[in-house]
């Protein structure tokens, strides 16, 4: 016992003595000094399209030291907010610093081969320019995104509520459903069902195994989504209206899915902007849409720039779509959604 | 049924038993309930008070024993009980209204369902219900708006706009903060003097022993006495009753 006391009011002693010192590596001297070392060090990288083993060794310890020398400017309590943010920029420069050094790219090639946009304008045969058929593609891209969004919606709904009745067989039938989606790659079950289907007698246009496929995958996550949102009711909720008369149905449809609803609405938008992504996959079954489409510009002109051109359309239609979701949550999060 | 039906006569439960998985909650328990008493539910926690009243509008499913309700079996399958709960107002703990539902359309949501009465209907006679509760100005509010006290005094209108002949209340004040207990208690004891029929279980001393007519002991998953207010509280004659009384009134 006073053994243990002496120790503790030797700890006090000690914190007492070092309270006003700072560590050497929290001295604005290391800080700096490291600093330069690290730029010194930059303009030292291997300048190389394909380094060997010692060089990717070099490489990777400078970005190990940057790293360190960020993390620790960014965990001192002490340091002001402009050099935090100017370390930020400091190591986000580095990293651009890799690529330029590392690349040795002919940028003017580059540019002449990947954007060449005067390309886009020529009508091919049929007279339809590149762009037309980007258009084409995308509008494509478009009807298959509602029509799985729709279809997955209404299978993910029928099988969470059908798994909330807790029937048994049904509910093994519904999981091993739920898991053979989620675990099988959609390129998969897509070529199955354009290529292979047919040798059952059941043949499907392209576009219409295109879309039952992503409904299919996407269902399977719908459904964990609203089982999720029916399993967050709290149970007085259906106990109170089961109180009032309401039978089974009516309380699932008045009571238990509006308020499901309302949590399962982020997480829901997210599944369907991924699952939009996922249309890109019908590339592989001869669907022309967006990616289809941008290939076979390539095909015909051996010219990539299509492919860049699609991928801005991609960024320009999901980064939005992405930060909606994003803001969807923040809104629930942060209060109830007023009807 | 081998009874003739008496109208006095609005719960007759009959060696009602109740077993969840191996634990025996209620071990063989029987009462009659008539037309406008107040019975208030006693006895110490996990004596079976809540399976008791759950059971009689088979929110829980009984074990065995036959519980009447109005002359009908309830425990029988062919009974629609989804009928016979709108004849009994239910009253929770946790209020349990629905959050994305104002005031008034918690009120009305039963009734235009469930009875099929019209919107401007409903609306009136869930406006008038509020209003009875004292919350005509916050008709348009929704729950999270609402403090406990006010909370539970739209769920007992939302229980009373079945306008059913018999409510039942499970332990209502437990989790109301102590100045919000009043309010609830005042609105409980106008329906028991309008004549309501009600069950109450709560530990609500002063309530009980002025609005009730009836007192159950439930300890142990028997009742272990029954009696007046005055008989209970004044001259309670088994030991297990007095224990029980001791420990509530040393708070």
């Amino acid at each position: 016992m006073s053994e243990s006391k002496s120790a503790r009011s030797a700890i006090l002693a000690e914190l007492r003595r070092m309270q006003h010192h700072v560590p050497w590596h929290r001295r604005d001297e290391f800080v700096g000094a490291s600093l330069l070392a690290l730029i010194l060090y930059a303009a030292l990288l291997p300048r190389t399209g394909s380094p060997s083993v010692v060089q990717w060794a070099v490489i990777g310890a400078f970005f190990a030291l940057a790293l360190a020398w960020g993390g620790l400017i960014l965990s001192d309590v002490r340091m002001p907010e402009w050099v935090k943010t100017l370390t930020a920029f400091v190591l986000l420069f580095l990293g651009g610093w890799l690529f330029y050094r590392y690349s040795d790219a002919d940028w003017e090639r580059l540019s002449h081969v990947f954007f060449n946009w005067e390309l886009m304008k020529d009508p091919m045969e049929g007279g339809a320019t590149g762009w037309d058929i980007l258009l084409d593609g995308l509008w494509l891209t478009v009807q298959i995104a509602f029509f799985s969004a729709i279809f997955s919606t209404l299978i993910g709904l029928l099988l969470a509520v059908f798994r909330s009745f807790e029937n048994r067989i049904l509910n093994i039938f519904i999981i091993a459903y739920i898991d053979f989606f989620r675990a099988m790659p959609i390129i998969v079950l897509m070529v199955l069902a354009y290529y292979a289907l047919p040798y059952t007698g059941i043949v499907l246009d392209a576009p219409v195994a295109g879309v039952l496929v992503l409904s299919l995958n996407s269902s399977a996550y719908v459904s964990e989504i609203f089982r999720a949102g029916i399993l967050s009711v709290h149970h007085g909720q259906i106990e109170a209206a089961r109180a009032l008369g309401m039978n089974p149905v009516q309380t699932m449809r008045l009571v238990i899915l509006p308020q499901a609803l309302r949590v399962v609405i982020p997480p829901l938008t997210s599944n369907y902007v991924a699952s939009a992504k996922d249309t890109a996959i019908c590339s592989s079954i001869t669907i022309l849409e967006l990616l289809k489409s941008a290939l076979q510009f390539q095909a015909f002109k051996a010219n990539p720039t299509a492919i860049i051109a699609a991928t801005v359309i991609y960024i320009l239609i999901f980064v939005p779509l992405t930060r909606l979701a994003g803001v969807l949550e923040v809104r629930m999060k942060t209060g109830r959604a007023k009807a | 049924m081998n009874k003739e039906f008496n109208p006095e006569v609005m719960i007759e439960v009959i060696d009602l038993h109740k077993y969840f998985k191996d634990l025996h909650v209620l071990k063989g328990v029987s009462t009659k309930i008539t037309r406008g008493e107040v019975v208030a539910v006693m006895g110490p926690s996990g004596g079976g008070k809540s399976t008791f009243l759950r059971c009689m509008n088979r929110l829980e499913e009984p074990s065995s024993g036959k519980i009447i309700v109005e002359g009908i079996d309830i425990t029988s399958p062919y009974v629609d009980i989804n009928k016979v709960r709108t004849e009994i107002g239910m009253v929770f703990q946790l209020f349990n209204l629905f959050p994305h539902l104002t005031a008034i359309e918690n009120v009305k949501l039963a009734p235009m369902n469930v009875r099929k009465v019209s919107d401007a209907e409903a609306t009136e006679r869930g406006l008038a219900l509020l209003e009875k509760v004292g919350l005509s100005d916050k008709a348009h509010n929704y729950p999270d708006q609402l403090s406990g006290g006010q909370q539970q005094r739209v769920a007992i209108a939302r229980a009373l706009a079945m306008q059913p002949q018999i409510m039942f209340f499970d332990e209502p004040t437990s989790a109301l903060d102590p100045e919000m207990i009043g309010e609830v208690l005042d609105v409980m004891r106008a329906m028991a003097d309008e004549g309501m029929t009600m069950v109450v279980v709560s530990h609500e001393m002063g309530f009980i022993n002025e609005a009730a007519d009836r007192i159950l002991l439930l300890a142990e998953g028997v009742i272990v006495e029954e009696g007046t207010p005055e008989q209970i509280f004044k001259h309670p004659t088994q030991q297990r009753t007095q224990e029980f009384l001791g420990k509530i009134l040393s708070v």
